[in-house]
């Protein structure tokens, strides 16, 4: 068998799986008991959960995607491990790749590891190079959410517009570049070009009708739900419209 | 905020992070000692060293700009999940747009963690059971030529479009500037990835804001 996804493996794995759900677990019962000690409904947990589980279906199938690029070289089982923790596709392939060169191997992550030596090290540069977070958070956490604790009760209508700026700032990042970012020129559909516009116009329509309905028709349910929906609704129109469109037009980046 | 539920949200989150730490630290010490290799220090050092002058920086920006958005308990589970900006930061915001809840307050920090924590189950589900039972078939899916490929390529926008149009409606004012700015950065520079453009993003909307307030364009 193939020692990169050999039964140890897969249990290594899977001890991972626990520890992340268990921590998950943890914290989701903490947070639904101070939630009902606030007097948040009922309806409206049931509706953060629901639809924080639809939201994720798409991009977690996205992440599975990252699993399959990377398990040309490695497997499937050590790409599964790692972005289960702290993963992130940026960060993995680039690790991975630098292992890889360190050896003075060519090809990347596309060619198979055979020589568990490599395989090794690439884990544990994988390791090394992402733990970062999982240092600072517990030093930095309280003093970051202390000093902002403190604007917030200085000044709350500026601490109000303050987080709303924050947040648009993050979106404004995502949507740049779906409008003026460019890709690897051998990669379609990575950078700017007629589908990350159409996606993004898309679920912006989308989501202005749905909130348009939820708001007419006094449907709370959709209320919650207009966020998934938009999103898997945009990409149900992307597919549509690559099908529907000449090849050329469809697959036009116009900054590569 | 209660100070006493964050304390301790605080305390069980540090030592969630200690044994993760361990634990994530452990993966390739046993993959070593079960595959008999000793892997040369001099080798993990050529390996780690761009990476981490790119990625240990990055991870101290990354720190303090999500925290705040993330909420304490959000951040804790977020950080160790990972994903953070492509699927836990937009669930959080979503689920605390949805249920009309600010982000700064009690009420959105559980709002924040309960997403968080859902969507770290799920995804870890999926992901475990897509590899374990499904591969064959998503390979079908996922590959570059399939019908749904370019669904799964533009994932990104479809999310931050609903988002956006959310964010917009109520706050085109402040809005416009980083975007603007954002985009002509992109125009000359357009390799630029998110884990620059977003810090960027949040100076520019933070500054932008600031001034209308001040002004009082924006309350």
């Amino acid at each position: 068998m193939d020692f990169k996804e050999d039964k140890f493996m897969i249990a290594l794995a899977m001890g991972i799986v626990l520890l992340v759900i268990s921590q998950a677990v943890f914290f989701l019962i903490r947070a639904i008991k101070r939630a009902k000690k606030l007097g948040i409904e009922k309806a409206t947990i049931k509706n953060t959960i629901v639809s924080s589980s639809l939201f994720t279906i798409a991009p977690a199938i996205g992440i599975v995607a990252t699993v399959l690029t990377l398990s040309a070289g490695l497997g499937y089982v050590l790409p599964w491990i790692r972005l289960t923790v702290i993963g992130n596709i940026s960060y993995e392939v680039t690790a991975a790749t630098n292992a890889i060169e360190a050896y003075g191997l060519s090809g990347g992550i596309a060619n198979e590891i055979t020589n568990p030596e490599v395989f090794a090290t690439i884990a544990w540069v994988m390791t090394l190079g992402s733990i970062m977070p999982l240092i600072l958070i517990p030093i930095l956490l309280k003093k970051v959410q202390s000093k902002i604790g403190k604007t917030v009760s200085k000044n709350n209508a500026w601490a109000s517009v303050m987080s709303a700026a924050a947040f648009i700032g993050l979106i404004a990042a995502f949507v740049a570049r779906a409008i003026a970012g460019k890709g690897e020129a051998s990669i379609r559909g990575d950078g700017a070009g007629i589908l990350s516009v159409a996606a993004l116009v898309f679920s912006v329509v989308l989501m202005l009708i749905f909130q348009k309905l939820a708001n007419a028709k006094k449907w709370k349910w959709l209320e919650s739900f207009s966020m998934p929906f938009s999103m898997i609704g945009a990409m149900g129109l992307v597919m549509l419209l690559a099908q529907v469109l000449p090849q050329n037009i469809a697959f036009l980046e116009w900054r590569g | 905020m209660n100070s006493e539920y964050i304390n301790k949200t605080h305390k069980y989150g540090k030592i969630w992070m200690v044994v993760t730490l361990l634990i994530f630290l452990a993966i390739p010490l046993l993959i070593s000692s079960h595959l008999g290799v000793t892997p040369k220090l001099e080798m993990i050092g050529k390996g780690l060293a761009t990476v981490a002058l790119v990625f240990y920086p990055t991870a101290v920006l990354e720190v303090l700009t999500y925290s705040p958005l993330l909420g304490t308990g959000g951040t804790y589970l977020g950080f160790v999940t990972g994903n953070i900006t492509n699927l836990k930061l937009p669930v959080a915001l979503s689920a605390m747009e949805s249920a009309k809840v600010k982000p700064n307050s009690e009420e959105g920090e559980v709002i924040s963690t309960i997403s968080i924590a859902v969507s770290s189950i799920v995804t870890t589900v999926i992901i475990a059971v897509c590899v374990l039972a499904f591969l064959p078939v998503l390979h079908n899916i996922t590959d570059p030529n399939s019908a749904f490929a370019p669904a799964f390529q533009q994932v990104t926008p479809a999310l931050f479009g609903a988002l956006c149009a959310s964010y917009l409606a109520k706050h085109w004012k402040i809005s416009i500037l980083p975007i603007a700015v954002l985009t002509l950065i992109l125009i000359f520079k357009g390799t630029l990835g998110t884990g620059v453009l977003i810090p960027i993003g949040v100076v520019v909307s933070l500054a932008g804001a600031h001034i209308m307030f001040k002004k009082g364009i924006v309350k």
